[in-house]
């Protein structure tokens, strides 16, 4: 496929090379890195550009809204809502992927997310992440265990940062073994 | 049409009940031409013996001539009855497999649930579609076929009788044999048939589980186990279906051979007479005749007893599947379903499945007209049982169920219609339009489809009123928008939908027009395809339609002159590469064509073309070739289509073409095309495009919102909101709703029990699928507007939802543990408080 490249110099919204971008950034996603050629050009094919304004919500808590971000510009924050007022909680920055297990199930926001910065993402929907699964019957495998990896990697890393900080966290143990 | 007041089941009935009630009189007609045909038959034979023995014998030719003439006139008579017998036979056939076909299908519907848990769809369809037609053939023949070749063998007999009785024992003498030892053959036949007919059905099982699950199949690449499993029972199959065949046409060589034993008794007999002198020549030939045609109908009899059996056979095993009776009254004559008052009261209700399991016990519970109950607890608790239960879709095994003090296992289900609405976890949408999947429940709930009954359904203001309230209004409203208009009609539509873009104009041009790319002649359209970028306009003839364009001889020629023809070819071939790359092997879905510039009922010729792509070079592909990928070219949106991109000085060379292509169809073909202008309506776009005058640019949620909050405005303005809502009902909603997301499908079905505003509600999770907004908004209607009024019996998943409702009940392992309202069960920090909370380490 140099083809589309060598006659397309420039970078244009909605061309081939808006979907050569997809897939180059959907492959730096540890979520989707291990699959298989034929799915991920699926999937950065079906995945749709969206652009916020700085203070736009992407979703709000309790939302389900069965979706996935991939930054490709700009920076995300999730917030936490709590008595007035909300609490801010991680910064997403481009390159960063969120929302992964939100395609596997149905998963109500335990947070909102708003756009720090005017941004671009990558959404892909859990409708169209289900159907291409449906094509693509090996892939699930190996999405879990990139799941399974990123749980517990988390897990340990909150255990070493949080160990002596949070002793009756300690009770709460256990996301990894879920 | 009489009918019995209690009629047997289906299943029930016999082959030959069918014969009984199909059309008297058209059996009594082919009675009569019955009649009227076996005489014609006889005949000839009589008539052959005088051409012999008085015409040609004593050389008579007036007396030939005669004989002859009344000969072909037999003959001519004999072959039109034949036929007419036909024509009634299949009316009768058809009709009764038809009524056959009805009665069967209207009583599987009625089975009860559980019976389709265990049952493969493609059985049912095999059973309907093919395995019954035989019986229909049956029918058609039962009495026309017997009693024809009855009555004509006996004709034949008695004039062979009457010829000479020594001669017509001895050709007789072998049926009465055939007669004996038929039908024990034909048992074995039918033995062979009915393992035939349950081997084919466990392999359409097969079939049916391994199509379902083939992606386990290529997943595991398992294709070794499946196909040995395939090739197991295909063998079988081939064993039966040889020894069934075999046996079959056993049965019929035997009997052919036995009839055909007879010429031979028949030459070496009356030759013998003849040469003693104790028989004429004549006699003889119409002896050979007679003999020869009972050929004809003892096999159309023999014929007709392997049709009967095969027929039997597959009718009764066909019944027999489907031998089950319902488990609820459909509707009970006599009177008019109850109008309960919605209280609920439940004692000692108990549920036990198929193999012993206990899925709910002793159930108690009251709930008084109006009164809301929530059932929460964990998946597989019983909380979705019960409502079932409640709502007649389960029939519990003891204990009390009642809804307005009556007894719901006795209720009909007409009375179950009237008093209750139900929306299940995942609703079923059915083909059709939007219109008819809300108004369903209403129809279902009409005594008839007259026109005065269909009258009694509610009005279009209440049908968008519960649109709104289900919070499917906008998406009805864009499917309207997004309806093309027929050409040149609706013409004051259109001039409204003007004026209403020129409001839009006014009030958000400035506004959305980061969201909207307007139609501007100078200015290339991203959102738009090629072709209307190149013509800027709509094709009001027909060969200028863009389908035709890449075929039509002036645009050929213009694209020559204005070199675009080779660049938007070679345009298509890279489309063409890139879309079938990406998309080869995808099931045609609307999910992966969307955004593809090749529609899904096309790909396989692109699929073709990409293969000679690879081999082949642009200019020396056939014209053919070169024309499928101009049109592809044409039809590209960039703005939409992501496999390909469109080059800069390709985008520059049409936008120079645009301006050339105006002058040169104006001078060749004036009034070919309506070009756009803001004071013309543009009738091959959409309701949306015209009044936007131009195309959203994203899809992505946000942007669509704003755009079609402002066309709301304007369409209120206009006093035209109702009017394109009323188009959008009419939106086809795909098979099983398919062009419906879930969270459409499950509002769509909300409305639908709105519309319908029974005394007892009941939801089983169904709001799941929506989102956080339309489930407050739908609880919120729930509790002002139908609290008092109907009775709420909702399985709720989010506990969030559930502090208005009268009553709480947690459900655990099938019974009720705690009951009560929701401050008074948290206060209480028992189960509900666990539920709500985390369970406490």
């Amino acid at each position: 496929m140099s083809l589309s490249t060598e006659r397309n110099p420039e970078c244009r919204p909605g061309g081939a090379c808006e979907f050569q971008e997809n897939l180059s950034a959907l492959r730096q996603v540890d979520f989707f890195s291990s699959l298989p050629m034929e799915a991920l050009k699926v999937f950065a094919y079906l995945c749709a550009r969206e652009s916020y304004h700085a203070g736009e919500y992407l979703f709000h808590q309790n939302d389900v809204e069965g979706k996935a971000f991939c930054i490709l510009d700009g920076e995300l924050r999730l917030l936490l809502p709590a008595e007035g007022g909300e609490v801010q909680a991680t910064l997403y920055k481009a390159g960063d992927f969120l929302g992964g297990l939100s395609l596997l199930g149905d998963v109500r926001r335990l947070f909102s997310l708003k756009a720090e910065t005017d941004a671009v993402c990558l959404v892909l929907t859990r409708e169209k992440f289900k159907k291409t699964l449906d094509q693509f019957p090996g892939v699930m495998p190996r999405l879990l265990e990139a799941v399974a990896e990123r749980v517990l990697a988390w897990e340990n890393q909150f255990i070493h940062d949080h160990a002596d900080l949070c002793a009756h966290c300690h009770a709460r143990l256990g996301a990894s073994l879920v | 049409m009489p009918m019995d007041d209690t009629p047997i089941q289906v299943t029930k009935r016999s082959l030959f009940s069918w014969v009984r009630q199909s059309n008297m009189k058209l059996q009594v007609a082919l009675l009569a031409v019955i009649m009227l045909t076996v005489a014609t038959r006889v005949l000839p034979l009589e008539l052959q013996k005088k051409i012999i023995n008085e015409a040609i014998n004593l050389r008579k030719l007036d007396l030939l001539l005669v004989y002859c003439g009344l000969y072909l006139a037999a003959v001519v008579v004999s072959s039109g009855l034949k036929y007419l017998i036909n024509v009634i036979q299949t009316y009768l056939g058809q009709e009764a497999l038809e009524k056959l076909r009805k009665e069967l299908y209207h009583h599987i519907l009625t089975l009860p649930l559980n019976y389709f848990r265990k049952t493969q769809a493609g059985m049912v369809v095999s059973a309907l579609v093919t395995e019954i037609a035989p019986a229909g053939d049956f029918i058609g023949q039962a009495i026309a076929v017997p009693v024809t070749n009855v009555l004509t063998l006996l004709a034949f007999g008695g004039y062979l009788f009457f010829l000479n009785p020594l001669m017509a024992c001895m050709s007789l003498a072998i049926y009465p044999l055939v007669l004996v030892i038929m039908p024990r053959m034909q048992r074995s036949t039918n033995i062979a048939n009915k393992k035939r007919v349950d081997v084919t059905r466990d392999m359409s099982s097969l079939i049916a589980e391994s199509i379902t699950g083939v992606h386990e199949i290529h997943g595991n690449a398992s294709y070794r186990i499946e196909n040995s499993r395939f090739d197991r029972m295909a063998a079988a199959l081939l064993k039966i279906r040889i020894r069934w065949n075999l046996l079959k046409t056993g049965t019929k060589s035997f009997n052919n051979f036995c009839v055909s034993l007879a010429p031979f008794l028949l030459f070496i007999v009356g030759g013998w007479l003849i040469i003693e002198g104790r028989f004429d020549l004549g006699s003889l030939v119409a002896f050979l005749s007679a003999q020869e045609k009972l050929y004809d109908p003892w096999k159309e009899l023999m014929d007709f007893y392997q049709i009967y059996q095969d027929a039997g056979v597959r009718y009764e095993r066909t019944m027999e599947y489907f031998d089950f009776p319902p488990e609820h009254t459909i509707h009970l004559t006599g009177r008019a379903p109850y109008e309960l008052d919605g209280s609920l009261g439940v004692e000692g209700l108990t549920f036990v499945a198929d193999g012993g399991i206990t899925l709910l016990s002793d159930i108690n519970l009251a709930l008084k007209p109006g009164e809301h109950l929530a059932l929460v607890g964990f998946s597989g608790s019983g909380k979705s049982t019960l409502a079932l239960c409640v709502g007649q879709l389960y029939k519990y095994t003891s204990g009390s169920l009642k809804l307005g003090g009556q007894e719901v296992a006795d209720l009909t289900k007409r009375d179950i219609a009237t008093n209750i609405g139900f929306v299940s976890q995942s609703p079923f949408i059915f083909t059709g339009s939007i219109k008819e999947n809300l108004l369903y429940a209403c129809q279902a709930a009409l005594e008839s489809d007259s026109p005065e009954e269909l009258a009694k359904l509610p009005s279009l203001d209440d049908q968008i009123a519960v649109l709104q309230q289900a919070g499917i209004f906008v998406d009805v409203l864009r499917f309207g928008l997004n309806t093309i208009l027929a050409h040149d009609q609706e013409s004051e539509l259109a001039q409204r939908i003007i004026r209403v873009r020129q409001g839009f104009q006014q009030d958000f041009g400035q506004e959305l027009a980061g969201e909207v790319e307007f139609f501007d002649p100078q200015r290339y359209l991203h959102h738009s395809t090629v072709a209307a970028n190149l013509t800027f306009g709509s094709p009001r003839k027909p060969e200028f339609a863009t389908g035709n364009l890449s075929r039509n001889a002036f645009f050929l020629a213009f694209l020559d002159k204005q070199q675009l023809a080779m660049p938007l070819i070679a345009l298509g071939a890279e489309l063409t590469q890139t879309t079938v790359d990406i998309l080869s092997g995808l099931p045609k879905d609307n999910v992966f064509f969307e955004q593809s510039p090749i529609p899904p009922d096309q790909f396989e010729e692109y699929k073709q073309l990409a293969e000679l792509l690879k081999k082949t070079r642009l200019k020396d592909l056939g014209e053919a070739e070169r024309s499928r990928l101009l049109d592809l070219a044409l039809r590209f949106v960039p703005g939409r289509h992501k496999t390909a991109s469109l080059p800069l000085n390709l985008e520059t060379l049409i936008l120079e073409g645009r301006a050339g292509f105006k002058q040169e169809i104006e001078a060749a073909d004036p009034g070919a095309f309506a070009f756009y202008a803001p004071e013309e309506y543009i009738y091959s776009q959409t309701i949306l495009d015209n009044i936007l005058f131009g195309k959203p640019k994203s899809d992505a949620a946000t942007s669509q919102e704003k755009i079609y909050q402002s066309i709301i405005q304007c369409l209120i303005a206009e006093d035209l909101l109702e009017a394109i809502v009323e188009i959008g009902m009419h939106f086809s909603v795909g098979s099983k709703g398919d062009k419906l997301s879930g969270g459409q499908r499950q509002k769509l079905a909300i409305a639908r029990v709105f519309l319908k505003r029974p005394k007892i509600l009941i939801m089983d999770e169904a709001t799941s699928a929506l989102d956080n907004k339309s489930q407050s908004r739908i609880q919120n209607l729930l509790e002002t507007r139908w609290k008092g009024k109907s009775t709420l019996i909702a399985v709720v998943h989010r506990l969030d939802i559930i502090k208005n409702f009268d009553k709480v009940a947690v459900m655990k392992a099938g019974k009720i543990v705690e009951l009560g309202p929701y401050d008074e069960l948290m206060a209480k920090k028992g189960s509900l408080y666990e539920l709500v909370h985390g369970k406490k380490s």
